[in-house]
């Protein structure tokens, strides 16, 4: 049998051997420097912000602890660029592990309270009746409470540290999006393939693992990226307020503390760091957030 | 309407009692315990035992929580501190005006800078005015107010010799001087929860100015000023008014901040100092009223949008 064969027509410009401008890995970056120019700054400081808390070590000779008593109250030296404290500990190095903490605390408390957010949320919706009415009379109580003054109260009874903090934050992430979540499973779940699902004898968990859980990941992917500058911002309050992380761990909202103030009128710049280094990264994960939903999920979208 | 607001009412009382629960439970359930400070460190009683006796908490968990809340609801006892016995409701009317003034003048001041921004945002959009405005919003977003607070204390009083004052003056006694002691902490509070205010007016008056009323409005020649400030401005504040409902107990809460930066006597340091000497009772009831006030803000915001808003009607 034969077979006929069709020569390709030359191409008029071989799209192939065109002069590239940029690699391909810059022009990702302009492209979204076009698209969401905010977003892409928002997060290139994240990827700092990254870099910074995990590479902390290696940048920078000095220990977060580590005093000098001789060099205290530098403004600004070849070797201490940002100044030192009152007992000549590096204050560049102080704001590099507490980008570690913020980090740690911000991420770990958004994974933990998206999952109980999820888990709640679709459990509420999915059993409906009057277990979802007496949770979201809870959850209404909860959301009564200031957030700052329930966990200040909760954290006051308990010891201070990175762990117990992240736990509560989380806790009380999970707790106050689960309504969101909520809402979502809602709708998902009066869907006719929820109904077909259903009718070919998938049980409980399939309907909720397989059919709802993968259509609430979108928003629950917005809800924690958004999150994220919340939590960090709350790490900080609590800290400053001397409830959250203990010295000597450096954290921003610790070192801008009031207990520190007499210092700070000596050496403002123990004030302007911390002040500046926080400012930087809820501007980062607000604009990487606030980007992130509107190409996520457009129907969020703010002003 | 009526027959709504005595719905809404109905559901208010599950939440507070469920409110109340709550912080009842976390304040007994977790460790840490105030007797042993009181008796080893201040000598409050000569044992343990005999202070925990003396302050009821030897009996059992629920007695306590029925004595606590039959206080309130029949005889609006609310308790007292542990550590000075003073009535906690007495206190708390003391300071309210304190707390309920710095949260007025912020929420004052953001609106002002918020409206005014958002307006001249929308109206100008995309020009320049409008860039420069959506930039501030963000670095007011940005800014957390305890740090711009503590910057506020600091650099002027290195710079230019000026640091706020520290003693607080009631206004009943001198409103200039206490209007003077207030402005600085509200200005600092305010501009950082201006950012929001202005991003929601500026996308909502977006909004209003594309309906068809403000087509008509244009089409009969009134002028730009009457369009904005009397047919489109209206309609573009219910959301904001619905922010500031959503956003009070973020006010409350950085109240504590600001409170405790700039020596304010209100509520924020009332409760703060309670909780750093672990004075349950006060935080117990700080925290209840606080929330039952919430409560009551978000259903009276919830009936204001049927001022706003004629078309709204509450069945």
């Amino acid at each position: 049998m034969a077979v006929n064969r069709v020569e390709a027509p030359p191409l008029a410009v071989d799209i192939r051997r065109l002069p590239r401008t940029l690699p391909w890995y810059a022009e990702v970056w302009v492209d979204m420097l076009r698209r969401k120019p905010l977003g892409t700054i928002g997060g290139a400081i994240v990827l700092v912000m990254l870099a910074a808390a995990v590479f902390a070590g290696v940048l920078t000779p000095y220990g977060f602890a580590e005093t000098n008593l001789r060099e205290r109250f530098v403004m600004t030296s070849g070797i201490h660029w940002l100044g030192t404290d009152q007992i000549g500990r590096d204050e560049a190095t102080r704001i590099l592990y507490g980008a570690r903490i913020s980090l740690y605390v911000g991420f770990g408390a958004v994974a933990l309270g998206s999952t109980l957010a999820t888990a709640l949320g679709i459990f509420s919706a999915y059993w409906g009746g009057r277990v979802d009415l007496f949770l979201q009379r809870a959850v209404d109580a909860w959301m009564a409470f200031p957030p700052l003054l329930i966990l200040m109260s909760i954290m006051s009874l308990l010891t201070p540290g990175v762990l117990n903090i992240t736990l509560v934050l989380g806790v009380n992430f999970g707790i106050q999006n689960s309504r969101i979540v909520r809402g979502m499973a809602l709708s998902i779940r009066e869907n006719t393939y929820i109904e077909s699902a259903r009718a070919m004898g998938s049980g409980h968990a399939r309907v909720t693992l397989v059919h709802i859980l993968p259509n609430v990941l979108p928003t629950i992917i917005v809800v924690a990226t958004t999150g994220l500058s919340t939590v960090i911002l709350t790490e900080a309050s609590l800290s400053f307020l001397g409830l959250g992380v203990p010295p000597p761990y450096p954290t921003w909202g610790g070192m801008l503390s009031l207990t520190g103030l007499d210092h700070m009128y000596r050496a403002p710049w123990l004030a302007i760091w911390p002040a500046a280094a926080l400012s930087l990264a809820v501007f980062g994960f607000n604009m990487l957030g606030d980007a992130l939903r509107d190409l996520l999920d457009p129907r969020l979208k703010g002003g | 309407m009526r027959q709504y607001v005595l719905r809404r009412l109905a559901l208010a009382v599950p939440t507070l009692v469920l409110v109340s629960v709550i912080v009842f439970s976390i304040m007994r359930l977790m460790p840490g315990d105030v007797v042993i400070r009181m008796v080893e460190g201040h000598a409050y009683a000569p044992t343990v035992e005999a202070l925990r006796k003396e302050l009821g908490l030897d009996r059992p968990a629920h007695t306590q929580y029925l004595e606590w809340i039959g206080g309130i609801v029949l005889r609006g006892d609310f308790g007292s501190s542990y550590w000075t016995r003073q009535p906690i409701w007495d206190e708390f009317i003391r300071r309210f005006p304190i707390t309920l003034e710095l949260a007025g003048l912020t929420i004052l001041t953001s609106v002002v800078i918020g409206v005014l921004v958002g307006i001249v945002s929308a109206v100008r959009q995309d020009t320049a005015s409008d860039y420069v405005g959506r930039i501030l919003a963000i670095l007011a977003l940005s800014v957390p107010y305890f740090g711009l607070a503590v910057l506020v204390v600091v650099l002027p009083s290195i710079y230019f010799k000026w640091t706020p004052i520290w003693t607080y003056v009631p206004f009943t006694t001198h409103p200039l001087e206490n209007l003077k002691i207030m402005i600085v902490p509200a200005l600092v509070f305010g501009v950082t929860r201006a950012g929001p205010i202005m991003r929601i007016m500026r996308s909502a008056l977006l909004d209003v100015l594309r309906q068809d009323y403000i087509r008509t409005a244009w089409s009969k020649g009134l002028p730009e000023r009457a369009i904005v400030l009397r047919h489109a401005l209206k309609n573009a504040l219910i959301p904001v008014v619905s922010l500031i409902g959503l956003q009070t107990p973020l006010y409350i809460g950085g109240s504590v901040i600001i409170e405790a930066i700039f020596r304010l006597p209100g509520i924020g340091l009332f409760f703060f100092e309670a909780l750093t000497r672990l004075d349950y009772p006060v935080v117990q009831s700080v925290n209840l009223i606080v929330a039952a006030m919430v409560v009551g803000l978000n259903l009276a915001i919830d009936l204001s949008y049927a001022f706003l808003d004629p078309r709204i009607r509450y069945r």
